[in-house]
């Protein structure tokens, strides 16, 4: 059934999207974190998209007609710009000049991309709505 | 929820078998058409219902794939209902019809 099948990419939207808020949650929640694991303060994470065939049978399709793919997250990367520096000598992380190496996350970037990927979450919803209304609408031909 | 699985009774909606000379081609009646988008009205709602399932005990993490389940049943659902209809139409039809 065709109808399902805009239903399913904009599904796949859906996911990538959520995946992409955990990644700004992530960045906002460590914005001042100075220490991890890895060692370093906290990197800015960021999705990678990709699109992506849903299955054999959609791949066909999409070949045939030319069209429709799914998107998804392929890989989350590490930004790779130095953190910024801040002069805190009694902070624990301070080195030997009393600097503090703190990650290099902008607050506001954050904040519009989570506005974006709100709205991308949204359009895609919308996007399952009417695939819903058009198939609704056909089942009323008969009455 | 528990739903059984539909068993197929003997339908009575069973298409007279040899119409002229095609005989084996278009054997699949209408009873039987009917049949299976029961049961892949049944299927999809059994998808609808472990979905649910699964976002009750925690194993589904999407929301939006169960909802996207349960939409998918109701759509299905709805579809049935307008085949029936219009088979039940078509019945009353031909009671209608004068001898």
């Amino acid at each position: 059934m065709d109808i399902f099948t805009s239903i399913r990419v904009a599904s796949s939207a859906l996911q990538a999207n959520s995946i992409r808020l955990n990644t700004i949650s992530s960045n906002l929640a460590n914005i001042e974190t100075t220490s991890t694991p890895e060692g370093g303060p906290y990197k800015r994470k960021s999705v990678y998209f990709q699109t992506t065939p849903l299955s054999f049978q959609e791949q066909l399709n999409a070949n045939l007609r030319n069209g429709v793919q799914g998107v998804k997250v392929t890989e989350i990367l590490e930004d790779t710009e130095p953190p910024k520096l801040v002069f805190k000598p009694d902070h624990p992380d301070a080195n030997e000049e009393g600097y503090v190496a703190m990650p290099n996350i902008n607050l506001l970037e954050e904040m519009v991309d989570m506005m974006n990927t709100t709205r991308a979450y949204e359009s895609n919803t919308t996007t399952i709505k009417s695939a819903k209304k058009m198939a609704l609408k056909a089942l009323e031909i008969g009455r | 929820m528990n739903t059984t699985p539909i068993a197929s009774p003997g339908l009575p909606l069973a298409m007279p078998q040899s119409i002229g000379g095609e005989t084996s081609q278009a054997r699949e009646g209408f009873g039987e058409i009917l049949l299976n988008t029961l049961n892949q009205v049944q299927q999809a709602e059994l998808r609808g219902d472990r979905a649910i399932q699964k976002l009750h005990t925690g194993e589904a993490r999407n929301l939006h794939e169960v909802m996207i389940a349960t939409e998918e049943a109701d759509m299905a659902l709805r579809m049935l209902v307008q085949m029936r209809n219009k088979a039940l139409e078509a019945y009353n039809e031909i009671m209608r019809l004068q001898v």
